[in-house]
């Protein structure tokens, strides 16, 4: 997938870049408005992660841009204003999703991943991974063709874990991908240890490889070759 | 107007008035008086002629009123030519001694001087006297009374804006949106002593707006630092090639980095609900949130093996902010799920007035009070913020809610009344 992203600070910018790459997507990285006006003129991306604030303008405003020429793409927007209004204002503008500096990586790389499910099946996809299946749009989840009955949570859990997979990912990273902001995260590194243990068992029990692995004291790696 | 001057004006004007009603009062009562004392003197001379008419008559020597009485004689002894002086005499006519007055003269008349006296009873013009005076003492009571009673209205009056204004500064709140203003006052020390605490409320309020706003600044600010020093931990924890040591000293700084990011957004939070930044106001349907939530706490709770009892009465909105009604829902049952036991009781009640939540616990080992408070935590894991119930204590604040707690039957209750 092809990513434009715009954000001025260059060190974060830099970290998007390489996580993203990693995972292999297309990243290029613009640090102020009027460089990705012109780049979106240019050529064809498939997603956009704009930053709110820019030096020479408004992210939103590019988001306007975007979809006043009707050009097709997933737009994310970035930003350390964490308001409900802007957030509000974003996601009616046309954006796809609001992440609040700072956020994590593997979150972000989580919502790209939907967004390229949409813009390159129309959403209407499966997601494959070797025994497991699932299917976003009835959050339903097979093993082997087998049904498994997870919880909301559990299923949000395993997307996350497959969009992420042969990463790291931290305990705080999932706490707040799955109660969000503001959740007072005491107690939260047992909730997700009790919910993976009940996914870990779920999956298990249907013949599932013992995908996740505990990195101790950090967090969990979803591994699969 | 300077306040002596006021005061010294109120009490002229009023006494003025009084006192022109007070002589006016007390010409007719003095009138009386006198008319009273007149009519009685003719009384007597009336009840002296029909005697003396009477006495025409008989052979009796008619009685002398002594007040018509005039004693003319020879003068006997060299005397002063005019003398005053108070003398008993007996007056036959109520049969007893009675004082009078008496004038006596030296006159002559041809060549012989006569010595010539006169009488005038005092007893009745004593009597009007001490009528006279009686009246003037309950005029000066009335007047007194009076007086008193309209200066301290119309002083109250004035004084009124004063005690107006201790009120309202008093129930100053810094935080308050209301603008805050005082009664106009046209005495000079009340309109100067409001000048000068109007000049001092915006001048402190001004410093916490400026405070407020530079903490949120820099609360805005530190977030973009946090995100790239998160991210690059991130990208770091992804090297595999990582000694278990190294991912150690990584891990730590990682969840330090995002404690410090958690905390510092949920300061921001609580400073926007401090500023009510979320005025939008929607009817909100509680108990569909709080099945939302509890269905998100679901997995918890099943380990926990933790029984819940709803009680909520049907159709219950309220007004808020959806936003703000959620966060408050989520950390008052995430509240009572985490520091609840396994097999314990989960109680939530919802009417239009009152939202309750209990759980079973062992007893607080602190003073509800310090619940509340920010930062303070009731269990030892760093996790947590120990902000959640002081968000719970903000937005409550902010609608007007009352928060309250209580332990009974070994279980926690936190309830809060809408209203």
């Amino acid at each position: 997938m092809k990513i434009l992203i715009v954000e001025d600070e260059k060190a974060l910018s830099d970290s998007m870049v390489e996580y993203l790459d990693e995972e292999g997507h297309n990243c290029e990285a613009i640090y102020n408005y009027f460089d990705a006006i012109d780049k979106i003129g240019l050529y064809q991306y498939d997603c956009i992660v704009v930053d709110i604030n820019l030096p020479d303008g408004n992210g939103l405003d590019l988001i306007r841009f975007i979809k006043k020429k009707s050009i097709l793409m997933g737009v994310i927007i970035i930003s350390a204003l964490n308001s409900l209004e802007n957030r509000i204002e974003g996601l009616e503008i046309g954006a796809d999703n609001y992440l609040t500096k700072p956020f994590h990586l593997a979150e972000l790389n989580a919502h790209l991943k939907s967004i390229n499910r949409r813009v390159s099946y129309g959403g209407s996809n499966q997601i494959i991974m070797n025994e497991i299946k699932l299917i976003p749009d009835e959050h339903k989840a097979f093993v082997n063709d087998q049904e498994i009955t997870l919880t909301k949570k559990e299923y949000e859990l395993l997307l996350f874990f497959i969009s992420n997979k042969n990463k790291v990912i931290t305990k705080s990273g999932l706490a707040e991908y799955l109660w969000g902001d503001y959740m007072d995260l005491a107690d939260s590194y047992d909730f997700i240890y009790t919910h993976i243990k009940n996914l870990r068992r779920k999956l298990l029990k249907e013949g599932c490889e013992d995908y996740i692995k505990t990195i101790y004291g950090l967090g969990y790696k979803f591994e699969s070759n | 107007m300077r306040l002596l001057n006021k005061i010294t004006l109120n009490l002229l004007s009023i006494s003025l008035f009084i006192f022109l009603f007070g002589m006016v009062a007390f010409y007719y009562v003095l009138r009386e008086q006198v008319d009273q004392n007149i009519n009685l003197e003719l009384e007597k001379r009336k009840k002296s002629i029909t005697k003396e008419l009477d006495s025409a008559h008989s052979t009796t020597n008619p009685t002398v009123n002594l007040s018509e009485k005039v004693l003319i004689a020879p003068l006997d002894k060299p005397r002063p030519l005019i003398s005053f002086s108070d003398t008993l005499l007996f007056n036959p006519d109520e049969n007893k001694y009675a004082i009078y007055r008496h004038l006596g003269f030296v006159k002559v008349i041809g060549d012989q001087s006569y010595f010539i006296q006169i009488f005038k009873p005092l007893e009745e013009t004593d009597r009007l006297i001490v009528r006279i005076v009686m009246m003037m003492n309950l005029l000066i009571i009335i007047i007194i009374i009076t007086l008193l009673i309209a200066n301290r209205h119309s002083s109250r009056q004035d004084w009124k804006v004063f005690y107006d204004s201790i009120e309202k500064i008093n129930n100053y709140d810094v935080n308050s949106f209301e603008a805050f203003s005082l009664k106009h006052s046209d005495i000079k020390e009340f309109a100067d002593l409001n000048r000068v605490l109007l000049t001092m409320t915006e001048r402190i309020k001004n410093d916490y707006l400026n405070l407020k706003e530079y903490i949120e600044n820099a609360s805005h600010e530190i977030q973009t630092p946090l995100a790239i020093i998160n991210s690059k931990m991130e990208l770091l924890l992804q090297w595999g090639d990582m000694k278990e040591k190294q991912y150690k000293i990584v891990a730590d700084a990682y969840e330090a980095s995002n404690r410090l990011s958690r905390l510092n957004k949920t300061l921001i939070l609580l400073a926007k609900i401090e500023n009510r930044q979320f005025p939008e106001s929607n009817p909100v349907n509680p108990a569909i949130m709080i099945n939302h939530q509890l269905e998100s706490l679901e997995d918890l709770i099943i380990s926990k093996k933790i029984k819940i009892t709803k009680r909520f009465d049907d159709d219950v909105t309220i007004l808020i902010n959806p936003y703000l009604a959620e966060i408050l829902l989520v950390n008052l049952i995430k509240n009572a799920v985490r520091h609840n036991i396994t097999g314990g009781e989960l109680i939530i009640e919802l009417s239009k007035t009152r939202f309750e939540i209990a759980n079973s616990g062992p007893p607080l080992q602190m003073d509800p009070e310090m619940l509340f408070k920010r930062f303070h935590k009731a269990s030892s894991s760093p996790e947590s913020l120990g902000l959640g119930l002081a968000i719970v204590q903000k937005i409550c604040t902010l609608y007007g809610y009352k928060i309250g707690y209580s332990y009974k039957n070994e279980m926690h209750v936190m309830h809060v009344d809408f209203k």
